[in-house]
Parts: C-alpha cells; sequence; structure tokens
C-alpha cells in the first residue's frame, strides 16, 4: 500500500514519509497543505474515515504537531499525516467540514494544547476541565507535579520513592529477578 | 357477626396481608437468586429494608401530592383487599363482599396505579412522568382482557359478587373457573401478568433507562408507604385471582398454596422473559388476550 | 465564530403569567443546610436502628471511577452481594452508601457532591481503591483530586488498585460492624464542619454553580 505514499507525495510533496508497518504509514506534510490533501484523501482515494486526530508538543523546536490518523476501513491500513504548526501562534485549520467528529477532537487539542482551530464549532467549550484557570496542560511547559502540589497537596507524611531505586533495591542491578 | 367486630377483624387482616406480601417478595428474591446459582438474601429481607427506610430522615418532598400518592396507592390496595374474601365460611376472614363489587375491584386496580400518576406529577423530576405515561398506557391495555374476563364470570353466574362467584365454583376441581371458562382465565392471567408490572411489562420503572421512573424521588417514610402498598396491592390481587378463578379458600393451608401458586406464574414468565417496549406490550394485551376474553365471553353467552 | 448552520427547532413558550405556580420557598429549602437530630433521641432505639441499616445497605449504582469494574463481579453470581441485604439502587434518594470506586476527576466531584448530598441522611462513603486515599497511580495528574476526605466523609477505605471482591467484600462487611457499634457517624462530621469541606469543595472546584446545599 505504499503507492499512496508516492501518490501524495508527486500531488502535494511530503517532507518526510516512513512505512512504521505494512498496515501503518506515515507522512509529514506542510501545514497549509493539510486540508487539501485530506480532501483528496477522503474523496478519491479508500482513506475514508478519520480514526483520531492528535497533537505532540515539540517544545525545543518551537512546534506543535498535528497528526490526523487515517483509515482504509476495507483493507485494514492506517495512514499518519503529520503537520508542523508553529508553537506561539497556534493556529490550524478545521477538518469539521470533511468529518463532523473532527469537531470533538478539535475541542480536545484547543483546551488540553490551547491550538486554536478558527471555524470549528465548540472551540473553548470545556470538555473535561471546567473552571480552568491555567495554561493548557498537555503542554510540555506546564508543570504538572507543582500544580499537584498546591492545588491537590498529597497527605502529609506521605513517603516517596524514586522507582528506579526502588527497583534497583529489590530487583537487583538488571532490573529483573534473577536466579543464577 | 357485628359490623365493628368484622372490621377490626379485616384490619388484622390488613397488617397479616401486608406481612405477607413481604414474605412473598422475599421468598421471590430467594428463589430468584437460587435460580441464579447464588445464595440470596434471608427470606425476611423486605423486612428489614422496610425497617431500614422507617428509620431514614427524609431528605425532601415537593408538596401535597408527593404526600398522597403513595397514600393512594396503600389506600388501593386496601380498599382491593377489605372487598376480597380470603376464607370462605369463616366470617371474620370473609371482609365485605357484596353485589357488584366486581366492578369496584376493577376500579381499586386502577386506583393504585392513578395514585402514583398523581405523584409523578409533582415528584420533581422528568422521569417520573415518562414512567407513568408508559405504565398508564400499557394499564389501559390490559384492563380491555381484564374486563372481558370479569364480564364472562359475572355472565357465568348471574350476579357481580365475587362471594357468589366463588360460591358457585364449590363442588369439585372442575367446577373452578379456570376449568369451567378456560378463555376468561387465559385472558385474566394474561392481564394479571401486566398488572404486576413484573417482567415482561416492567417498563413502567424500568431502573437503567428512567430511575425506576415514578418512585425516584421517594425516600424514608414515603418509600416505606409505598413499599407496604405494593405488598397488600400484591397480595389482595392473589386472593382475588384465587378467588374468581382457583375456587376459593376454606382454610389458611389452601390460601397460602393456591396465592403462591398465582404469584409464581407471573415470577417464572418474568424469569424467561426480556422487558417488552410500551407498544409491544399493547399490542400484545390487544391481540390474543383480547380475543381470549371475547371469546370466553361468547361461550358464555352461547352456553 | 462561524456556527455550522443547523435548522434551529422552533420553540413556543406560554405567554408570561400564565403558568400559576407555587411561590418559591415552598417546600424549597433556599439557603438552609441540614440540620443535626437532638443527640437524645438517637441513643434511645441506637441499637436496633443500626441493625436494621447494618443489614440493609442500598448502594447508589455510580460508578465514579474504574473501580466500578470491580463492583460488577459483587452483585453477580460468584461473589453475591445481595446475601448480606446489600442492594444496587439507581437514585441517590433510596441509597444509602456512595461508593467512590477510584480516581475522582474534579469534574466528577461536582456532580458526586451534589448526589451526596440529595442522599438522606444516615449515609456512608466507601472509598475504593488508593486513588481516594493518596492519590494512587494518577497521584501527579493536574486532573484528579488526592485525598477524598477533604471532600467528602470518607467512612471506609478499602486500599487496592482496584480491590477484588473478595477485599470488597471485607471491607463492606467492616463497614457494617461499624455501623452496628455506632462508629460510622460521616454525614455528622460533614454537618458539624459543613464550612470546612464546603471551603476544600470550593477551592478545587473553581466554577462553582449549584446551591451550597443540594437538597
Amino acid at each position: 500500500m505504499t503507492e499512496i505514499l508516492d501518490q501524495i507525495r508527486q500531488r502535494f510533496g511530503a517532507e518526510w514519509q516512513h512505512v512504521q508497518r505494512p498496515d501503518l504509514l506515515q507522512i509529514g506534510v506542510d501545514a497549509k497543505k493539510v486540508v487539501p490533501l485530506l480532501t483528496w484523501l477522503k474523496e478519491h482515494t479508500p482513506f475514508v474515515q478519520l480514526t483520531h486526530l492528535s497533537a505532540v508538543d515539540w517544545i525545543e523546536e518551537g512546534q506543535f504537531q498535528l497528526t490526523y490518523l487515517l483509515t482504509d476501513p476495507t483493507a485494514h491500513v492506517s495512514l499518519m499525516v503529520c503537520a508542523r504548526i508553529d508553537r506561539d501562534a497556534a493556529e490550524a485549520e478545521s477538518v469539521s467540514a470533511l468529518w463532523p467528529q473532527a469537531v470533538t477532537y478539535e475541542q480536545e487539542i484547543n483546551e488540553m494544547f490551547g491550538i486554536r482551530f478558527p471555524g470549528s464549532p465548540r472551540q473553548g467549550v470545556p470538555f473535561i476541565l471546567e473552571g480552568w484557570d491555567d495554561i493548557p496542560p498537555m503542554r510540555r511547559d506546564f508543570d504538572t507535579v507543582a500544580y499537584m502540589n498546591t492545588r491537590h497537596p498529597p497527605r502529609p507524611g506521605r513517603k516517596h520513592t524514586d522507582p528506579r531505586a526502588y527497583v534497583g533495591q529489590v530487583f537487583g542491578e538488571r532490573g529483573f529477578l534473577h536466579d543464577d | 357477626m357485628p359490623f365493628v367486630v368484622k372490621l377490626g377483624w379485616s384490619l388484622v387482616g390488613v397488617v397479616a396481608a401486608i406481612a405477607y406480601g413481604l414474605t412473598i417478595g422475599g421468598l421471590i428474591r430467594k428463589v430468584m437468586a437460587r435460580i441464579q446459582g447464588r445464595i440470596g438474601p434471608p427470606v425476611w429481607q423486605p423486612f428489614i429494608d422496610l425497617g431500614k427506610v422507617i428509620f431514614q430522615r427524609t431528605a425532601t418532598q415537593h408538596g401535597v401530592m408527593f404526600y398522597l400518592a403513595p397514600i393512594f396507592r396503600a389506600g388501593g390496595g386496601m380498599g382491593l383487599y377489605l372487598l376480597v374474601p380470603v376464607i370462605i365460611g369463616v366470617p371474620a376472614l370473609e371482609n365485605f363482599s357484596f353485589n357488584g363489587d366486581l366492578l369496584l375491584v376493577m376500579y381499586f386496580i386502577f386506583f393504585g396505579s392513578l395514585g402514583m400518576a398523581l405523584g409523578a406529577a409533582e415528584a420533581g423530576h422528568p422521569h417520573a412522568p415518562i414512567g407513568i405515561s408508559r405504565g398508564l398506557s400499557q394499564m389501559t391495555a390490559y384492563e380491555l382482557p381484564f374486563a372481558l374476563a370479569m364480564v364472562a364470570l359475572a355472565a357465568q353466574v348471574h350476579s357481580f359478587s365475587i362471594r357468589e362467584i366463588v360460591i358457585a365454583q364449590q363442588g369439585s376441581v372442575l367446577h373452578w373457573n379456570l376449568f369451567a371458562n378456560p378463555l376468561a382465565a387465559a385472558a385474566a392471567f394474561l392481564a394479571f401478568l401486566g398488572m404486576n408490572m413484573y417482567s415482561p411489562f416492567n417498563i413502567v420503572g424500568a431502573p437503567q433507562e428512567i430511575p425506576v421512573g415514578p418512585p425516584t424521588e421517594y425516600n424514608s417514610k414515603f418509600l416505606s408507604l409505598m413499599m407496604s402498598g405494593r405488598a397488600i396491592l400484591a397480595v389482595a390481587k392473589i386472593v382475588l385471582f384465587m378467588d374468581l378463578f382457583l375456587g376459593g379458600a376454606h382454610s389458611l393451608l389452601e390460601v397460602f398454596a393456591k396465592t403462591l401458586v398465582i404469584y409464581f406464574w407471573s415470577v417464572f414468565v418474568g424469569a424467561v422473559f426480556p422487558r417488552f417496549r410500551t407498544e409491544q406490550s399493547i399490542r400484545f394485551f390487544l391481540g390474543w388476550p383480547t380475543v381470549a376474553g371475547l371469546a370466553g365471553v361468547l361461550l358464555v353467552l352461547v352456553r | 465564530m462561524a456556527t455550522t448552520t443547523k435548522k434551529k427547532l422552533p420553540v413556543f413558550e406560554p405567554p408570561a403569567g400564565s403558568l400559576a405556580h407555587a411561590p418559591l420557598g415552598q417546600g424549597c429549602f433556599l439557603g438552609e443546610t441540614e440540620r443535626l437530630q437532638a443527640p437524645k433521641l438517637k441513643e434511645a432505639l441506637a441499637t436496633i436502628k443500626n441493625w436494621f441499616r447494618a443489614n440493609s445497605l442500598w448502594v447508589m449504582a455510580y460508578g465514579t471511577g474504574c473501580g466500578a469494574i470491580e463492583l460488577r463481579p459483587l452483585v453477580t453470581s460468584r461473589f453475591d452481594f445481595e446475601r448480606f441485604g446489600m442492594a444496587m439502587r439507581p437514585t441517590s434518594r433510596q441509597s444509602n452508601v456512595l461508593i467512590i470506586s477510584g480516581y475522582l476527576a474534579v469534574k466528577s466531584l461536582k456532580r458526586v457532591i451534589r448526589a451526596y448530598e440529595q442522599m438522606p441522611s444516615p449515609k456512608w462513603v466507601v472509598g475504593l481503591g488508593s486513588c481516594t486515599i493518596n492519590g494512587g497511580m494518577y497521584w501527579d495528574s493536574y486532573n484528579t483530586i488526592n485525598r477524598l476526605d477533604l471532600y467528602l466523609p470518607v467512612d471506609m477505605y478499602i486500599a487496592g488498585c482496584m480491590p477484588r471482591p473478595e477485599a470488597l467484600l471485607a471491607g463492606f462487611g467492616d463497614l457494617m460492624q461499624r455501623i452496628k457499634r455506632g462508629e460510622a457517624n460521616g454525614w455528622h462530621h460533614y454537618l458539624e464542619n459543613f464550612d470546612w469541606y464546603k471551603a476544600n469543595q470550593k477551592k478545587v472546584i473553581t466554577d462553582w454553580n449549584m446551591p451550597d446545599y443540594n437538597w
């Protein structure tokens, strides 16, 4: 099924591509080409279903990556379309006109990462976090332990154990029980 | 027997009927548990539930009809019980049967659900009207075969008095209306499944869809009145059916045996059937049970 | 913000003033909280009442977290909690025990508080799993609470992740023993320290749009 990657490269141009498994193909495209590419994939290829839409925070490079997971339901092949957007002005074009389920994914990404999808309904409507007053929590510069210590302080007298040290004590250097 | 003494004995009978109804409930839970391969609660568990519910503090109430609804339900049950003779030949337990009480019996059965409907109007949440609209529409459907069966029996005996119907069934087992007019009995017993609101006709109080529907907001003493009302309504119905179709009873042992058989009929049907939707149950009751009832009436007229 | 073109169904409202209703305040307990009963009345029949309550625990069928997956086998034939008189009730008005099964997100906490306050009064809270005790697996999550007893009075903790049905049966047995001894008075503690609980709850639930006490 890797012909689809060649077709995408010919029509739209790609930054990178990778075949992780015979049924999982990955391709990286420019952010401006995402919606035309997804429209072409939905209308003219077997990849008709949007299975997932998620985001990755590449904080060192100052970018967010949006990952669209499309599926071919008859051949059971998945295609990941990855696009990078700028981290400070985090905006991407909405695909909710192609698939109505994208509205919920974009609502969640807006709440968790702060990426705006202009034109998508329910942007800014709280999904899981009601009354959230801090930065979007899935961003890597959000310190969840510090937030936990202020908002949900642990029970006094709680002992903290570093998992690596504990595993080393019980299971030895190799990290598992060995009998030789 | 002077009226006051008879009334006293009847009220003792009411209390005994409530206890009997609760015990039957506990017995049913034990039997269902054993069918499902587990131990199940003790047989006196409904008494413990009733006691716990009485000792709760009331969380909230919603107005006049909220108070009155369980009273209507218990009142319907008590009225029904006071009209059916329990044991023929023992004046203390014959209650107040008179000519025409067969029609009054149908009214009292309806009155119980009417009480629930009035309470559902002031229940304070939207699930109650949903549940009660389903229950009342189902009730109008099963009233039809039940009324036809009553008419058939009354035409057979030329009287609207339950006591007359019981006396007409004496003699031998074959004189029981179950065998003398089997079509009317079939119609009435199928309507009985709807009356008990047990599976497959328990869409009224479907616990997963609408949290038990009408009784959702009832707590503490309201709930205790509803539980005892349900118990006495159940007992009164099975005693009524025993009188109408199984020849009445001459001793307490006969009462227990015959009423348990009638109650287990609905339990065993309920154990094997899933729940019907409202339109399915209405379509069912207006189908074969009504045909059986009509045929029963025609049978009596022709004979 | 553009909206999708969805056809709005027409809504007809009744003319103003045409619906008569009872004035608010009649039967509503706005602005009030529940009050404790006089203690002398409780001591007289306490043993009998507690015996009835312990032998007929009705659990509210509300699975707040992943621990609820161990509640389902408890109801079925193998472990069968009905033999102890326990039953699942779908409504908070008719239940006595609220089981917080596992982690409690802040969003669920708001609904759980409402359900807890709507339960009639001898009521108990059972915390299932480590997440209610000290945060458990989700101790560093921004969205889950770490100590359940800051927000609700807990009568019994059952440790584990998640506790198996045998552990649940042991825990419920202990709860019944505590109720019979008269030691399980979480609802007392809640009403006596109501302001403290409410302050804790409002610290985590920032968009409080409910009454202070939900009858």
